[in-house]
């Protein structure tokens, strides 16, 4: 069978193949190429950068004489003069207010504070952490009316705290979000001392808590009705601290808190008075400076009249205001923020320079943008340290830095700095100070959450000197940059836009386009690949009812931790998905994980930076991001909308990636708080005010129509592919289970009628008939007399004759048998030369004398009962061939158990089933009996084929003889030990059984021969061959499913399969009467064995293939192999 | 059953919501039974920074909702509140407006001005007049207008006490006065106009100092009225005490129980209001959460039937010059933990009305 006469087949098939190859290497080159090319995106003009559009201009800052603010503490001056008693005499100290222990005031408290929700906060505490002593983080408020202790430590900061010997100060303010809430402090003062000195054994519990060396008190907008009540309770609170060995310090902010404070009883207890010499001018303030030098050294003149200089710790600002004068909202920004808005305003040097100089020392200039006109005041490294310097000159007993994160890093600088007039030292040191370092941190400019990146850095340029009252002023020549998002997309005051992110999914999607639909709502949608690939209706609904398409990557995967082709390979890929379904390219990007649109790290710009400059997206970022993913509950997701409103107008949801019941429940309600409160919901087309055919162009039919195409047929072709591999898995596994089913259930009932009816003995010796025993051998000597001893032992009761063929052995095979037939004069030795084995056999066969005629293979021992049991069902004359039950006797290896596990429930637990119901596929030559009348209707053992049982035994069921299993039939046959002998083994057996499932193509699905044409051989082209040849694409993906956690699916495919093993491992154990424990091998023989297995079917085919170009047939027929089971 | 209620209201909310149509060609009822519970939510400096937040974030403290939130609309703006009214209307409640014609910087004891009575009178501001009707008529929602509130005051430039005063018109009998005759022929001279531009949606209150400052006959509730034909609802400021100067607690009764009458006496027919009530958090002086609960049992009282509606003023403020410098006068409900409870326990009788009822019937 296969051979190829004209050895033509191989050459043209493999023509064939190449070329099939090849069409399909190129399509898929293609295909690639066709998503790593760039997508025809064209960003809309308006878009590109904002930086053109920032015009600025220096504000000469010439107001400072006639500023109100900066004189304020005049008038306080002339209050507290006429309010003060004549006679100079110091009040004597009550008693009680006396502090428990002396006051330790030496050295220079340097008092960082700092704020938990800004990166750059930490980044400096962590630079700087030897330049302070103390430290004040946010982490104490009371608020509401009855004054609730809210409490938000962080053990991190604690041990930090700990490791660089700084003392943690908690800030605890009367904050409730921004809003003060002076209720709260003053129904604590006013309430009852029952509920004062539960809140103070409560703070120290929480001061304790976090290892706190006291608490800074930070209460603002006081009544100052209740000054008294408030003395009492700070005195309280005083008293309890120290004695817990914690200090407690007050937060003065010069003007009204010097009358809601009673600071000369205070000064007694109050371990330190901290002034806040900053916010001249607020953010609730019109544009000024934040802290002007007249303005600090009034109120430090001031402040020096309470208690000793050196209890007091002065505040100095390091940080910057824009106040957009259009809109009138300001914002805190950095020192570094400051430093980007002027660089990328493009500040005209030559005509006004920007100065920090006297009078003011604060560095003010103004720009404009299109949404308004702003003025920056900033405080920087100069300011600090004239101000630093008015602080010493004043005594005070230390400093504090408003805040950590948000300063002109050189302040650090000159914490320390000496300067002299013309010397040396002072010239570097002023030179040091003029270089202004670029570095990695992030600055913003604009507002909003459509986002432009760049990270060029440059160093900026300042030329510091001393004036003449020993001040620093410097002179800012160029601005330093700094890696800088530029925001846009705020819109007018009322507008929000919502977005979904991972869509679309079969079940929520269409539920929250209802909604908006409904609703009249236009959303943005930003699609991940994958699923609008699968979902290609929903995309197309999506666009059709009137929203924005935005591309979210293909596979939902965090850019930052991918090579760069990757994040091409991903932003193209779906960029081509959506092409290919909606005739639409989209502009809008949006990466996944890191949507918050002030990115803090570099490595979180670097695929931003790609998909905005190399591919031309434009980026979405949020800035309204309730966690619906979380699945918080309906209320949650509301409710932080309404939190978080206040801080951005593109709202963050998602219509895909898990149950999203809860944003379908939660929609409805933002839609209607948003409404209420006076918002337009606009698409981002609206917002940016770019029409959507911009921000979703249609491609030019002339640029790229080609690689969309490809594109588009490759995700087909890929989703058939797919979809046709689930749909076998689906058909593989219900055939697996089918067949299991019956094989188990035909087992059974084999296995019950042998149980109820045993061999009875009477009838065995009555009537048997007189057999022979046909053995082939070749190169046996070492077991053959073995096996003779072991026909010999038979208990068979009528007439047996053995006889031995010796194939031309050159061992000792004939002299071995030669002993035998000695000893047992039933023993014949016929000799011939080496033919092969199944001219061996007919040579044997036709010596034969009897009817029946057993065979067996030259290493195969049988039992005692074995021939007998393998005679037996000859009572039926239409019996024409019985099969043993072949067993290994050899299990010592790993393989040679798995073997012996397969042959149990393998083989025999087949014939078992298939002697039911008549279809037995082979009668293993190596434990066999044949009516010898069959065998030579059947024209004997054929070559056509390497399995020669099988052949003969297909022949066998052509001519309606009827084919038993014998389980009595015991033989122990020895199992190749080692792969590459299984693999011998097997291979034999499979390219034989191929040639003969060929050569007996006619029978399968043939009606004439039943169960045999419908179930058992088809169930060998399709388990054995087919499936068995496939099981590795299945391990494949499993294995890629463990690694990349996808499809996961197959897991229960998987289980299924191995169950199924199991259980036939199982029954096919308790039939054969071994220990069950035997059966769990079929797992690991699972992972080992299949793959062995699948590579020998796969060889056999290309063999078949080829055919006889290789003319290997008759070569391997003379190398002895052990025969089939 | 907060839930169920809510799953009811639902489609009327959204429609409210989505639509502007739908705002419009619904009539507020007077209630027969009970009271409509209203405030003024700390809108700001001009009374008009009116949010959602401050708005739920007072609803959530005194745990009902507001059938009626205040706040202004100042000549000086030269504005209609459009964007408030729909708010507040989408919030499904009912806006007051204190409709005030002064101009900027809103300082009280200041004379008339460019908003004068008498230039109202003469025509002068009708374009503007006109422009606020024609806005109100197309937001088309119930609007509650209180224009020139307590004018029988002496503090506000419309006070009667500006026009002339006790001044008696020529030799009229009974007697008229200047100050009461000018501010109803202004206010006779706004209605005309809006009614002429049919903002029939806009209901008038006429809105007075619960007594009269001078008090003095000329100055009276009655010689404001400027007719039946002209006022829908008749309403007062209500304050107890309100700086830390005060020389002494007053109590709400005495507050209530006599313009309640006088007010009375001027129709017999309109229904009566608190437009404005409230009183500081003053510990030194009286107890205020006592104040907040007399003030709850008086209003429900059989005996003051007549009110229908009463508004809280919800404000804390820093004093300027003068004796109460830079302290603070607390009216927030929540100035103190006793003050809020009252208030709560207080508005949680089901006799304060907490949603307006409509009549879908268009008006008149």
């Amino acid at each position: 069978m296969f051979q190829d006469k004209q050895g033509r087949r191989w050459p043209r098939f493999r023509r064939v193949i190449v070329a099939w190859g090849a069409i399909a290497a190129c399509g898929l080159v293609w295909f690639i190429w066709s998503i790593l090319v760039r997508p025809e995106v064209r960003l809309p003009t308006s878009m590109r950068e904002l930086k053109g559009r920032l015009k600025a201009a220096i504000k000469q800052s010439d107001q400072t004489p006639d500023d109100l603010k900066a004189l304020e503490w005049k008038l306080l001056q002339e209050k507290l003069d006429a309010r003060r008693p004549k006679e100079d005499a110091p009040k004597a100290p009550a008693a009680s207010l006396a502090p428990r222990k002396p006051r330790n005031l030496s050295g220079e408290v340097r008092l960082g504070f700092y704020v938990d929700w800004d990166l750059n906060s930490r980044t400096s505490l962590e630079e700087h952490a030897a330049s302070l002593t103390h430290l004040a983080p946010e982490w104490l408020s009371l608020v509401d009316t009855e004054g609730r202790l809210v409490f938000t430590p962080d053990a991190k900061l604690t041990r930090f705290a700990a490791l660089h010997s700084l003392a943690v100060m908690p800030l605890l303010t009367n904050l409730a979000g921004d809003t003060w809430q002076p209720e709260a402090v003053e129904n604590l003062a006013q309430g009852s001392s029952a509920r004062r000195a539960q809140f103070i054994a409560d703070l120290i519990g929480k001061l304790k808590q976090c290892k706190a060396a006291g608490v800074i008190l930070n209460w603002e907008q006081l009544d100052p009705s209740y000054t008294d009540q408030y003395t009492t309770l700070v005195v309280e609170m005083a008293e309890a601290l120290h004695d817990a060995d914690l200090e407690i310090w007050l937060m003065v902010t010069p003007g009204e808190d010097l009358e809601t404070w009673d600071l000369s009883a205070l000064q007694l207890t109050v371990d330190r008075f901290v002034a806040v010499l900053l916010d001249e001018n607020s953010e609730t303030d019109p544009p000024g400076p934040i802290a002007s030098m007249p303005w600090l050294e009034g109120w430090l003149k001031i402040l020096g009249e309470f208690g000793e200089p050196g209890q007091w710790v002065g505040v100095l600002g390091a940080y910057a205001y824009d106040w957009n004068e259009t809109t009138h909202k300001a914002e805190s920004i950095s020192f570094k923020d400051a430093m980007s808005r002027a660089s990328y305003a493009g500040i005209d040097q030559t005509a006004v320079p920007l100065a920090v100089a006297a009078p003011n020392y604060n560095g003010i200039y103004s720009y404009s943008e299109p949404n308004g006109e702003h003025t920056v005041a900033f405080l920087d490294a100069i300011s600090f340290y004239d101000q630093l310097r008015a602080l010493r000159a004043a005594k005070l007993g230390g400093i504090g830095v408003s805040r950590l994160g948000n300063e002109d890093p050189q302040i650090w600088d000159t914490l320390d700095l000496k300067l002299v007039k013309n010397t040396p030292q002072t010239a570097a040191a002023l030179k040091a100070l003029g270089d202004l370092k670029a570095s990695n941190t992030i600055t913003h400019v604009g507002r909003g959450e459509v986002i432009t990146v760049n990270d060029t850095r440059d160093d900026g340029k300042r030329s510091v000197d001393l004036d003449a009252a020993g001040n620093l002023k410097a002179r800012y020549n160029e601005f330093p940059t700094y890696p800088t998002i530029y925001h846009q997309g705020a819109g007018e005051e009322h507008e929000v836009a919502l977005t979904f992110d991972d869509g679309p999914d079969p079940v929520w999607t269409p539920q929250i386009l209802d909604i908006l639909k409904q609703r009249g709502v236009k959303a943005c949608f930003f699609l991940v690949g994958r699923n609008a690939e699968t979902y290609p209706r929903l995309v197309s609904r999506i666009l059709s009812e009137g929203h924005e398409i935005g591309n979210h990557t293909y596979s939902h995967a965090n850019l930052a931790t991918m090579s760069p082709l990757r994040v091409k390979l991903e932003i193209n890929m779906t960029q081509r998905v959506i092409e290919s379904i909606t005739g639409h390219s989209t502009t809008l990007f949006r990466p996944p994980y890191n949507a918050d649109s002030s990115p803090a790290r570099m490595e979180e710009l670097i695929p931003l930076k790609i998909a905005q400059d190399e591919l031309d997206y434009t980026l979405v970022m949020e800035g309204i991001d309730p966690q619906d993913w979380a699945r918080p509950g309906a209320d949650a997701i509301v409710q932080r909308v309404k939190e978080q409103r206040s801080e951005g107008n593109i709202v963050l949801l998602h219509d895909a990636g898990g149950d999203r019941s809860q944003t379908v429940e939660a929609l409805p309600r933002i839609i209607n708080y948003l409404r209420v409160r006076g918002d337009r919901i606009v698409s981002l087309g609206e917002l940016l005010k770019i029409p959507r055919d911009e921000l979703m162009p249609v491609p030019e039919n002339d640029k790229g129509a080609m690689e969309r195409m490809v594109a588009g047929t490759g995700f087909r072709v890929w989703h058939a592919i797919v979809e046709f591999f689930w749909a076998f898995m689906i058909f593989a596994t219900v055939l697996v289970v089918l067949r299991t089913a019956i094989v188990a259930w035909l087992a059974h009932i084999h296995h019950r009628e042998a149980e109820d009816a045993p061999l009875g003995t009477a009838d065995l010796e009555s009537g048997l008939p007189a057999v022979s025993v046909v053995i082939a051998a070749y190169n046996e000597g070492k077991v053959i007399s073995k096996t003779l001893e072991s026909v010999s032992a038979s208990d068979y009761p009528s007439e047996m004759e053995i006889i031995v063929i010796d194939d031309g052995s050159r061992d000792d095979t004939a002299a071995e048998v030669e002993r035998c037939a000695a000893a047992d004069a039933r023993v014949t030795l016929i000799r011939q030369p080496n033919r092969g084995k199944a001219v061996a056999l007919r040579n044997g066969a036709a010596k034969t004398r009897h009817e029946i005629v057993v065979f067996l293979d030259a290493d195969t021992l049988f039992e005692r009962g074995t021939v007998t049991a393998l005679v037996e069902p000859f009572r039926d004359p239409l019996v024409g061939a019985v099969s043993g039950n072949a067993r290994v006797g050899n299990p010592r290896t790993f393989i040679a158990r798995c073997q012996a596990l397969e042959y149990i429930c393998g083989f025999n637990l087949d014939r078992r089933a298939y002697t039911q119901w008549d279809c037995i596929t082979v009668i293993p030559g190596a434990v066999s009996a044949i009516r010898r009348s069959a065998l030579d209707a059947a024209g004997g053992f054929s070559e056509d084929t390497l399995a020669e049982d099988t052949d003969l035994t297909l022949t066998l069921h052509k001519l309606r003889y009827r084919m038993k299993f014998a389980s009595g039939g015991v033989a122990w046959t020895e199992a190749p030990e080692s792969l590459r002998g299984l693999a011998k083994q097997r291979f034999r057996w499979a390219f034989g059984t191929m040639q003969c499932l060929w050569k007996h193509r006619d029978m399968v699905f043939n009606p004439r021969y039943g169960a045999l044409g419908w179930f058992s051989l088809p169930g060998i082209w399709f388990f054995q061959i087919g499936l068995v040849a496939l099981i590795p694409l299945v391990d494949a993906i499993l294995l890629w499913s463990i690694v990349f956690g996808h499809a996961a699916i197959i897991w229960y495919y998987f289980a299924v399969f191995l169950g199924m093993d199991l259980f036939l491992a199982l029954i096919a154990c308790w039939m054969e009467g071994e220990p069950l424990r035997r059966a769990w091998i079929s797992i690991p023989m699972r992972l080992v064995y299949r793959p062995l297995l699948s590579w020998v079917i796969w060889r056999s085919i290309l063999r078949a293939m080829k055919g006889a170009l290789v003319g290997w047939g008759k070569l391997e027929r003379t190398a002895t192999v052990p025969s089939r089971a | 059953m907060a839930q169920a209620g809510c799953r009811k209201r639902k489609s009327p909310i959204e429609s409210l919501i989505d639509s502007d149509a739908a705002l419009r060609n619904h009539r507020l009822l007077v209630p027969d039974h009970g009271l409509y519970t209203g405030a003024y939510i700390e809108f700001g400096d001009r009374e008009d920074d009116v949010t959602l937040e401050k708005i739920e974030a007072f609803e959530k403290l005194v745990n009902k909702h507001q059938a009626i939130v205040a706040s202004s609309s100042y000549w000086g703006e030269q504005t209609f509140p459009g964007a408030n009214l729909r708010l507040i209307a989408r919030h499904e409640s009912i806006p007051l407006v204190f409709w005030s014609p002064w101009d900027r910087p809103y300082e009280e004891g200041e004379p008339p001005g460019k908003f004068s009575l008498l230039r109202i009178i003469d025509g002068e501001h009708d374009r503007y007049i006109d422009m606020w009707a024609d806005s109100a008529r197309e937001l088309g929602w119930p609007i509650m207008v209180s224009f020139a509130n307590e004018m029988n005051g002496s503090w506000f430039p419309w006070s009667g006490l500006k026009y002339g005063g006790g001044t008696r018109v020529g030799d009229s009998s009974p007697p008229r006065y200047e100050g009461p005759e000018t501010f109803k022929k202004a206010w006779r001279h706004i209605v005309d106009r809006v009614r002429a531009r049919s903002a029939t949606n806009i209901i008038w209150v006429l809105h007075l100092m619960v007594y009269s400052d001078p008090n003095e006959p000329w100055n009276l509730a009655a010689n404001y009225y400027p007719g039946p034909d002209y006022v829908d609802w008749l309403g007062l400021s209500l304050y107890g005490s309100q700086f830390p100067s005060d020389e002494s607690w007053a109590p709400f009764l005495p507050m209530l129980d006599w313009p309640y009458q006088e007010l009375c006496a001027v129709d017999p027919t309109k229904p009566l209001m608190l437009c404005e009530w409230g009183a500081a958090e003053l510990p030194a002086l009286g107890d205020r959460a006592q104040w907040i609960r007399d003030a709850f049992n008086l209003m429900k009282s059989p005996k003051y039937s007549r009110l229908k509606a009463a508004v809280f003023w919800h404000e804390r403020w820093q004093n300027g010059p003068g004796e109460d410098a830079g302290k603070y006068s607390n009216l927030r409900v929540n100035a103190s933990p006793s003050s809020l409870e009252a208030y709560r326990h207080g508005v949680a009788d089901p006799y304060f009305i907490g949603y307006p009822m409509l009549s879908s019937a268009p008006r008149r």
